[in-house]
């Protein structure tokens, strides 16, 4: 984003000092050095594993990196396979309409919408 | 001062004087006094059952004192005190009212030592809580708050039918383990499962709670589901098919949650999912395992109450809490984020967090009773727990594309009741002795061991490895506005097009019949009008000469017969 467009809003001395410290994620290279040091902190905790002994309750966790590799697969077969459920299962937000809240407004009398600046 | 009965009188009697104090400050404080002077009531209290009467014969308890029934007595009691906080801004009668009425019937059913006032108190929390949801005033709210409130009653009324039974079967209604085998405690095992949001019986859960206000949520999230499990840990303890039951809850929800776009019912979804560990651990039955539900339950309400309550801020701010409307509030609401992130992290057990202190132990009690499937399930539900609720929630709301909005940040006694409940969330995380003291049963655990630790790490931060993977390629399913179908969809659509094919099809014979019928009735009539209408044959009049005359042959013909 070039300085010209930046809305009042979003001058980052308008904003408050804790998102102030978090304006690096908008910069997608930052993202991607950040996915970077989760995978090494991933290969750190697999190696750590050699270091102690693992006080186990079944064989398997006697691999190492057991619990790793299995929430890394697990999840990513968790996100495919419900990707998938979606073709079944997807359907219009008013498809029970208009006996559902979905198809509907939140009511502004339970609301208090304030906008910095809008 | 057992001379007060039970804790939900003191909430009864102020939800009366309620509505007779002027709206604001005083009605507030009020709200906010009451779950202190709840816990005086019973915390001094020593073990053992208080204001026992006897009511046509039944031994009717109102006030068990135990170290079940005190841990979530207290922390009934501070999810009451911190939605009170949340909701300070809430000027509405109805919600106030109906809170009090809600909060005091789970602190009051907690507490009952006999299944009589078990009922009474069950009731009560469907009928309080339902007015949470109305309280939206929308057409939507008022039929989702109908299927609830079928729903819950259907629990209590399943409930007094076991109750009945159970009193002709053993002449006491005293509210202990129970064993299953009978009519009578399979109903009651019934109406806690279905309050329980058992896998089938669940939908009302992800059903009303995204439906209700924005603090009516935060209140149902912490009573109805805990009450349910409160009351299996009493009632069933060590019943095997509670491991399952609990597994396959902590299984499904979480496919729904990866793709639901409403994150207060994603929300929703992951809370059926820790409750499957709760029931898990209440299935198992060992101390170990009763404890980490126990303990699991205390710092679930705390993590999700938090997470309910930073979610209903942004609601409450931009309008919305569907994630594809979301994103970039981190710009203007960082600490609702910050909260937010905390929540999560304690929901996905990482270390130093509360999840962390109290799922270790039902995982641990899975693994010593060597229920290694289980086991496996509950390893997967903790990953996805995090994927859903750990990364999603605050991605999507927080981070991810930004959405444009600008909100402010959360109104302070948000802020406030975010803040405690946090700095509770860590602070259980850090220290857990104190909660560990309280629970039921004399077990010495250590969670922070290095492996427990290491081994939890890797899960977590693998599946988080796995989210960003799938992110960076696409693969991650985009939040879209959608409905997805669960169970539900039997009886909100299946259902109805059925009654509505045999309504169709009674109709149609009913409509044919009466025509058939109609036909005949015509042609009858038109035949007795032939005979008797004006021009009919047997409807002639005849003119009184004639009948003289017809008289004078009569007469005259008698007169010849005489004299024949």
């Amino acid at each position: 984003m070039t300085g010209s467009d930046i809305p009042p809003a979003d001058d980052p001395a308008r904003l408050p000092w804790l998102s102030r410290q978090l304006l690096w994620v908008d910069d997608k290279r930052n993202v991607d050095r950040l996915v970077w040091a989760l995978a090494l902190v991933c290969g750190a905790l697999a190696l750590a594993d050699f270091l102690y002994h693992k006080h186990s309750y079944f064989p398997v966790e006697n691999i190492p990196g057991f619990y790793g590799f299995y929430g890394f697969l697990m999840c990513a077969a968790l996100v495919i396979a419900a990707k998938g459920l979606r073709v079944f299962l997807k359907r219009g937000e008013d498809y029970y309409a208009p006996l559902t809240v979905e198809s509907e407004e939140h009511p502004d009398a339970d609301l208090g919408r304030e906008s910095v600046d809008a | 001062m057992p001379e007060l009965l039970t804790p939900a009188t003191l909430y009864f009697a102020a939800a009366l004087i309620l509505p007779f104090l002027p709206k604001g400050t005083l009605r507030q404080t009020l709200v906010l006094l009451v779950p202190i002077a709840g816990v005086g009531v019973f915390w001094t209290l020593p073990e053992g059952t208080f204001s026992p009467y006897n009511l046509m014969g039944l031994h009717i308890g109102l006030m068990r004192i135990d170290d079940l029934s005190r841990i979530f007595g207290l922390i009934f009691s501070i999810a009451a005190f911190l939605t009170a906080i949340y909701a300070w801004h809430v000027r509405d009668t109805i919600q106030q009212v109906a809170g009090l009425l809600y909060a005091g019937s789970a602190i009051g059913a907690v507490f009952a030592a006999d299944l009589v006032t078990l009922f009474v108190f069950w009731e009560g929390t469907a009928i309080a809580s339902v007015f949470l949801i109305w309280a939206r005033r929308t057409e939507g709210a008022y039929a989702t708050g109908m299927r609830y409130l079928i729903i819950q009653v259907g629990s209590g009324v399943i409930l007094l039918a076991g109750i009945v039974l159970y009193y002709r079967e053993t002449g006491t209604v005293s509210f202990t383990q129970m064993d299953l085998g009978s009519y009578a405690t399979w109903a009651i095992f019934l109406a806690f499962g279905i309050k329980c949001a058992f896998p089938l019986l669940h939908n009302w859960l992800q059903d009303a709670y995204p439906a209700a206000t924005v603090t009516g949520t935060v209140m149902l999230s912490a009573f109805t589901t805990k009450l349910a499990v409160y009351a299996l840990a009493r009632g069933f303890p060590g019943t095997e098919i509670l491991i399952y039951i609990g597994a396959v809850m902590t299984l499904f929800p979480i496919f729904y949650a990866v793709i639901e776009n409403d994150l207060r019912r994603v929300l929703a979804y992951s809370l059926n999912n820790q409750l499957g560990f709760m029931v898990v651990g209440v299935g198992i039955g060992t101390p170990l395992a009763l404890n980490g539900t126990a303990a699991h339950a205390f710092c679930h309400i705390l993590y999700k109450a938090l997470l309910f309550m930073s979610v209903g801020a942004v609601l409450f701010r931009t309008g919305t809490a569907k994630g594809s409307e979301l994103g970039g509030l981190y710009k203007t609401m960082p600490w609702t984020m910050v909260f937010c992130v905390i929540g999560a992290a304690s929901i996905s057990a990482f270390p130093l967090f509360s999840g962390f202190i109290s799922k270790s132990l039902i995982l641990s009690a899975s693994a010593n009773e060597g229920h290694f499937i289980v086991w496996l399930i509950l390893l997967f539900a903790s990953a996805g727990v995090f994927h859903h609720s750990g990364i999603k929630i605050p991605y999507f709301a927080f981070f991810a594309h930004d959405s444009g909005k600008r909100p402010k940040e959360a109104p302070r006694h948000m802020l406030l009741a975010m803040g405690l409940t946090a700095a509770l969330c860590i602070g259980i995380g850090v220290y857990p002795a104190p909660l560990y003291a309280l629970l039921p049963y004399d077990v010495v655990y250590e969670p922070y061991t290095t492996s427990h630790v290491v081994t939890q790490l890797q899960l977590l931060f693998f599946s988080a490895l796995a989210f960003a993977v799938l992110m960076k390629t696409g693969v991650y399913p985009p939040e879209l506005r959608s409905t997805n179908l669960d169970f539900d969809w039997s009886y909100r659509r299946v259902l109805p097009s059925v009654v509505g094919g045999v309504r169709h099809a009674v109709t149609g014979t009913w409509r044919f019949a009466a025509r058939v019928a109609l036909h005949r009735v015509d042609r009858m009539l038109v035949g007795i009008y032939r005979a008797h209408g004006p021009q009919g044959l047997l409807a002639r009049t005849w003119p009184t000469g004639s009948m003289v005359l017809w008289i004078a042959v009569l007469l005259g013909m008698t007169l010849v017969l005489t004299y024949v």
